[in-house]
């Protein structure tokens, strides 16, 4: 009896404590939200308004106009959106690709070069970011959309997603394709890609998603501000004294706006993400 | 004999599109991964510089000697360390705590997990951003210090100050992952039988009890996964710093690593020594690498 009161009583108290970290984490973006809509005045105001007492839309038309009135963040969204997509759809083609040839064909030194491919995710982008960039230089893609996407065309967690999934796909229905007379690139094309559906959405949103966030590479290879990305305008527009702040806001808001729809209408892929890391991992 | 010369044939007409489904990936990594990294390591002993046509001369190890030698590469380690420390150990704690509340919770778990999870979603540099308005002097984070500590008017120089701007950039860390780590843990917890909880809730054990002498040591892999997981996510920290200096924060106290080998290179343009710094980071990486996949490959034999 008294093991159940407390129990309860504990249980409350966990209740009370998650909810309470729940609305602090919730406090950074409904201040971006709100502030995005107040004049520079109101965000820095003692006591701070969390709803906005003048509204100020305008700051979304600055935020997209820019300081010098050059409109470049609409063509930085639309790089990011372009570069973005590209590397998803890509690396969702190239890394079936290949994930397939590792899952379903036998050959000498297959898993030798599926331990390179593995391995290569242990060079942290970091340490390979100067050569890229003096490759890239060579290759004449600086301030180009080439540049901005090729470095990212595939990598090796998109591989291993895709062979772990694809090894479990039915051998006799490529068969029975195989005596039908199937090209093996049609077998590929109609018959392995068309089912890699649940795998293939994973990863697209997994790397749209970490595209949208880099910051590092297009910093190195985009210095053009018309080439620039998302990131890049946005420490650079940051960056920038007479900018005010509820712009700032208005730019962060309209950044994040794309993952967010994203988010909550793949919610299940974004946090199936993380399972799928996780069962890949153990 | 026919038969099995067809079948051998076959094979090998199979393997050859192997090959071929596999190739994109081989020219791929090759030039994107391995040649770079093979470079990288190669630059390190050549006094090579960006945008000079002088052909890079064999140094040796002079650059490692420059570089271990400079005060500025130990306080970059420093700051580093710091960071991940200062990272690790609150996010590790929150995001293990949350998951056991959540766990435990009847209603609202998805509610939780999306609203701990939802920082994650934004770019790091919306997130370092949105922060940098909030630790303003005027801003939020001094209101809000100075309401519970009821120490009014004091500003506490969340972004001048070598200390604070330190543990500024940890908040943002923190805030951005907690979610993150939240929900491995929520599977990891999951994953452990309910049969061997309802067992200890039969013998009388408390939720204390069992949360440290069940569900602690049956999380094991999850937690270890964790732990490398935040150590690699903090040793390549960058666009929480990048953004804070640009902004006008001190640059010594978080100049981190990455920081330092992308300044080293592109406005000191030292290649070589942005390549040995790349080299430590990565020996450093390999070693954290090799735990988590000896750690996962084993508890997948524990299976």
């Amino acid at each position: 009896m008294m093991g159940r009161s407390r129990e309860t009583v504990g249980s409350i108290t966990g209740t009370l404590v998650l909810a309470v970290a729940c609305a602090l984490v919730l406090v950074p973006l409904a201040f971006m939200l709100g502030s995005s809509f107040m004049p520079a005045m109101d965000i820095m105001r003692m006591p701070y308004r969390w709803i906005p007492e003048v509204w100020k839309p305008s700051n979304y038309l600055r935020a997209l106009a820019g300081n010098d009135g050059s409109w470049m963040y609409l063509r930085n969204i639309f790089n990011s959106v372009f570069v973005s997509t590209s590397i998803a759809v890509s690396t969702v083609l190239l890394s079936s690709l290949v994930g397939y040839g590792l899952a379903k064909f036998r050959f000498r030194g297959r898993n030798a070069v599926f331990m390179a491919i593995m391995g290569t995710m242990m060079i942290p982008f970091e340490t390979i970011m100067i050569p890229l960039y003096l490759i890239a230089v060579k290759a004449g893609m600086q301030n180009s959309y080439a540049g901005l996407i090729v470095p990212f065309l595939m990598n090796a967690f998109g591989v291993f997603i895709m062979r772990q999934y694809l090894i479990t796909f039915p051998d006799e229905m490529l068969d029975a394709a195989r005596i039908d007379g199937c090209s093996e690139p049609r077998i590929f094309w109609d018959i392995v890609f068309r089912n890699a559906g649940p795998a293939a959405a994973t990863l697209a949103v997994l790397s749209f998603r970490q595209q949208w966030d880099n910051l590092l590479w297009p910093l190195l290879i985009a210095q053009d501000e018309k080439m620039k990305t998302i990131p890049a305008y946005i420490v650079k527009f940051a960056a920038e004294k007479h900018a005010d702040e509820g712009a700032m806001m208005a730019v962060a808001v309209i950044a994040s706006i794309p993952v967010f729809v994203l988010f909550f209408s793949l919610s299940k892929y974004f946090l199936g993400g993380s399972a799928v890391y996780q069962a890949g991992k153990e | 004999m026919k038969r099995r010369e067809l079948v051998g044939g076959l094979e090998r007409d199979r393997s050859k599109w192997g090959w071929a489904f596999i190739a994109p990936g081989l020219v791929f990594f090759s030039i994107f991964s391995f040649y770079p990294m093979l470079n990288a390591i190669w630059t390190s002993f050549f006094n090579k510089r960006l945008l000079s046509l002088k052909r890079p001369s064999f140094i040796g190890l002079q650059n490692y000697q420059k570089v271990l030698g400079s005060q500025d590469f130990w306080n970059s380690a420093r700051a580093t360390a710091t960071f991940t420390i200062g990272v690790f150990v609150p996010l590790f704690i929150m995001s293990l705590l949350f998951a056991a509340l959540i766990t435990n919770m009847k209603r609202g778990k998805r509610f939780a997990q999306a609203a701990l999870y939802s920082p994650a979603v934004l770019s790091s540099v919306v997130a370092a951003l949105i922060w940098l308005l909030m630790l303003d002097p005027r801003g939020l984070a001094n209101q809000f210090v100075n309401w519970i500590a009821m120490t009014p008017g004091i500003d506490h120089q969340w972004l001048s100050s070598a200390a604070m701007v330190q543990v500024s950039t940890m908040i943002v860390y923190v805030w951005k992952y907690l979610g993150y780590f939240t929900i491995l843990f929520v599977t990891g917890i999951g994953k452990i039988p309910d049969s061997v909880n309802e067992a200890a809730l039969m013998d009388g054990a408390g939720p204390l009890r069992r949360f440290f002498s069940i569900t602690l040591p049956l999380l094991r892999p999850t937690t270890v996964l964790v732990s490398v997981m935040i150590l690699i996510q903090c040793m390549k920290t960058f666009s929480t710093q990048y953004l804070f200096t640009q902004s006008g924060a001190p640059l010594a106290p978080i100049n981190v690593i990455t920081l330092n080998i992308y300044n080293t290179a592109m406005r000191d343009l030292n290649i070589g020594r942005a390549s040995v710094m790349s080299t430590l980071l990565f020996l450093l990486m390999l070693g954290l690498t090799w735990i988590q996949l000896r750690v996962s490959r084993k508890s997948e034999a524990d299976l």
